[in-house]
């Protein structure tokens, strides 16, 4: 198995993106990476997509197919990868393993969804299609629903608060303000989401236990990156190499109702482990992390689920100030899910990509982690049943 | 223009007594006060410069409900709508959102338009439920009668608040109505109609002194939300 | 009667809903199938408010339960408010339309508080 390096990585602003088709963000991001790596006229040997629902929200298939032909990326091998919200992450594992492997030297990996060509409710129900047809979708069951039940036993096990809650969707929110490619662009205060008796209808519950400012926004957007085999990076890139220095994927039983203990989130604590023992490195080593908070509540478990934190610890890091940007380990520097937003299929490929900036030291002194070497990247699928965990690594020059 | 007020008493729809609405302050979710308060034809110029950029806007139906706000605001200043009402969510003097409504009979009420010009802070929300509050506790009527033009409103109005559905045609465009009575406000009002009274004197002298509206550009890039490559 | 059929491990007991080739716990291949029995005891449960295209309620309450013999099943429970609900609660079980595709009940489980 070879070394895989991130030489190039590209993105768009994340949002409402009404001009754009799904193509247009995926050549636009694509783009981006390739001249990012600076890559030129060069072509590259394959090209995987991470995307889940244009079948259903733009009744369009083989994309990576169009994908490859608008780059002018032909005869390269394409091909999409569809995980639910794990696509991106999915879509860089197999571009990882192509390299790896030694059968293709320079792959191309992009991330995209379009979710705001339909109206909320009907992209509440293409979220939904994750769950079981027969035994969860029926009754209307949402992603959201799905989480505000695992909060309630989180709250009943652990001692989650919603002050907790709260604390992580306003730093989330905050970072987001400052990152150019974020969706939510607004500050939000205590008082006005929880302590004001006006935010009944500013912050009403949306999933009880879970309020409106616990979710992520519904977005359009994409995220793309170049890999190639690490001894290979000097040659084709002036960027400083990120190597891909571990990766784990681990999946969980389709249905919540299935699992042992409901809040126990096996997927994420397996997928972190096979990263740790790939990268030889513990969570302890990690200087900045991105994690999958499709709801806040899950940004505190997967922190506790990675090994950040003991079970029961992650709230209370939150409200000591230990995941903030200065803090011990800043979790969600770049607004994570909750403010750069999550068009499905581009989320795993765009915490990769916020992380390679991380590690690269690019990123403005307010969003900068000082001195990052090593960052993790939590993309969480379906609620919590294929959960793939990347560790990157600067790699000094 | 000169108005020649012999003709104008004819041209005029004759008014019932309105009680006015007492102004509040409700803290957003961005920890700012957004004072709402009721306007005077004296404002309606300045109202519309922040709904005209919302006329080229195909975005979420804001052209249909922005030109018909515009429209309602010039009919309302020249005395051409009967009993019509103009409330506005202003926010550091900046228009945030204009509702208005008017009363069909002293006691049945006609909701007109909800244009949030801010977005992402439900504005929308709060101004919309300050509108059914000074239907039904100001103006003392017994219902409200409100159609939707955009599937948001849809969903905020006809199911958050559990309107009836009436056979009944709106005047705007003569879509069945949905009703809000009295039972179902009353009903709704604690988990959707907020605010505080009196309005501290400094914000509300703010809000009046400072009527301003955002520019052109900055209200069209908030609302269509408009991103670069 | 409450149309669900549960799968329960002919070697190590473990009781599956929905169906699986093999048990979650053992990879045995054989089941007997079995019905809910008795009432249900409440695990967890949500309030949803934003609720997906096919749905016109201002909410739902959907929860899990696990009845008398160890089924375990999701259901739409009827309550007025998540706030009169708790968790390990008793509820009956029904067998209910829980919504309508073009017209057409689709026929699911519900819950209520005893």
């Amino acid at each position: 198995m070879r070394d895989v390096a991130v030489i190039g990585v590209g993105m768009i602003p994340f949002g409402r993106r009404d001009q754009d088709t799904l193509m247009d963000m995926l050549a636009y991001a694509s783009m981006k990476a390739l001249d990012d790596a600076g890559l030129g006229d060069k072509g590259v040997d394959a090209l995987y997509v991470g995307n889940m629902g244009a079948g259903i929200l733009q009744h369009q298939s083989s994309i990576a197919s169009a994908l490859v032909d608008r780059l002018s990326l032909l005869p390269a091998a394409a091909e999409a990868i569809e995980n639910g919200p794990a696509s991106g992450g999915s879509a860089v594992k197999n571009g990882v393993l192509a390299v790896a492997s030694g059968y293709y030297d320079v792959v191309l990996v992009a991330g995209g969804e379009k979710m705001r060509e339909v109206t909320g409710w009907r992209a509440t129900d293409f979220v939904a299609t994750m769950t079981h047809p027969e035994v969860e979708y029926p009754y209307g069951i949402t992603l959201p629903g799905m989480a505000g039940m695992f909060t309630r036993l989180y709250m009943e096990k652990y001692g989650l608060t919603r002050e907790m809650l709260v604390e992580v969707a306003i730093k989330n929110q905050k970072m987001g303000a400052l990152n150019p490619y974020a969706h939510v662009e607004m500050m939000i205060t205590k008082e006005g989401i929880y302590e004001s008796p006006h935010s009944v209808v500013n912050n009403p519950p949306a999933a009880d236990p879970l309020h409106l400012y616990d979710a992520c926004p519904v977005s359009d957007g994409a995220a793309a990156l170049v890999l190639c085999p690490l001894e290979m990076a000097a040659k084709l890139t002036k960027n400083v190499p990120v190597l891909v220095a571990g990766f784990g994927q681990a999946t969980d039983t389709h249905t919540l109702q299935e699992r042992d203990d409901p809040t126990d989130l096996k997927a994420v604590t397996l997928a972190a482990q096979q990263a740790f023992e790939r990268a030889k490195l513990k969570p302890e080593d990690i200087h900045v992390a991105e994690l999958h908070d499709a709801f806040t509540v899950l940004e505190i478990a997967e922190s506790e689920h990675v090994g950040f934190f003991k079970k029961g610890e992650g709230g209370k890091a939150v409200l000591a100030g230990k995941t903030r940007l200065g803090g011990k380990l800043p979790i969600n520097v770049s607004g994570g899910l909750k403010a750069r937003g999550h068009p499905v299929g581009a989320t795993g490929v765009a915490q990769v990509v916020d992380i390679v900036w991380q590690l690269r030291h690019e990123l403005p002194e307010d969003r900068q982690v000082k001195n990052a070497q090593n960052g993790l990247t939590v993309n969480f699928g379906g609620f919590g049943n294929n959960v793939v965990c990347f560790i990157l690594r600067r790699v000094e020059q | 223009m000169a108005v020649d007020m012999e003709l104008e008493s004819v041209l005029r729809p004759p008014e019932f007594p309105q009680a006015p609405y007492p102004p509040k302050v409700i803290t957003l979710a961005n920890g700012k006060r957004m004072v709402v308060r009721e306007v005077t034809r004296a404002d309606v110029p300045q109202l519309l410069k922040s709904v005209h950029p919302t006329l080229f806007i195909d975005r979420d139906y804001y052209n249909v409900v922005g030109a018909r706000v515009y429209a309602e605001l010039i009919a309302w200043q020249y005395y051409r709508v009967q009993n019509e009402y103009v409330l506005v969510g202003q926010v550091d003097g900046l228009v945030a959102g204009i509702v208005n409504g008017r009363l069909y009979s002293p006691k049945v009420g006609m909701s007109l338009h909800t244009l949030a010009i801010d977005r992402g802070l439900r504005i929308g929300a709060h101004l919309f439920a300050a509108k059914m509050e000074h239907h039904i506790e100001y103006l003392n009527q017994d219902e409200v009668l409100i159609v939707a033009e955009s599937p948001i409103g849809f969903r905020r109005w006809m199911i958050e608040y559990g309107l009836e559905p009436t056979t009944i045609p709106h005047e705007l465009g003569g879509a069945p109505s949905y009703k809000l009575t009295r039972e179902l406000y009353f009903k709704s009002k604690s988990r959707l109609v907020v605010g505080d009274r009196p309005v501290p004197q400094d914000l509300m002298d703010v809000a009046q002194q400072d009527l301003t509206v955002a520019t052109e550009k900055a209200i069209r890039e908030k609302i269509a939300g408009l991103k670069g490559r | 009667m409450i149309n669900i059929t549960a799968y329960k491990c002919k070697k190590c007991g473990r009781i599956h809903y929905p169906r699986h080739e093999r048990c979650l716990s053992c990879k045995h291949r054989e089941f007997e199938e079995i019905k809910p029995e008795g009432n249900a005891k409440l695990l967890t449960f949500t309030q949803i408010f934003n609720l997906p295209w096919g749905f016109d309620e201002r909410f739902l309450i959907i929860g899990v339960a696990q009845f008398e013999n160890g089924v375990k099943a999701m259901g739409q429970i009827k309550a007025e408010d998540a706030a009169d609900l708790h968790t390990g609660m008793p509820l009956t079980a029904s067998w209910e339309p829980v919504r309508y595709v073009q017209g057409e009940p689709v026929y699911g489980l519900k819950f209520a508080p005893m």
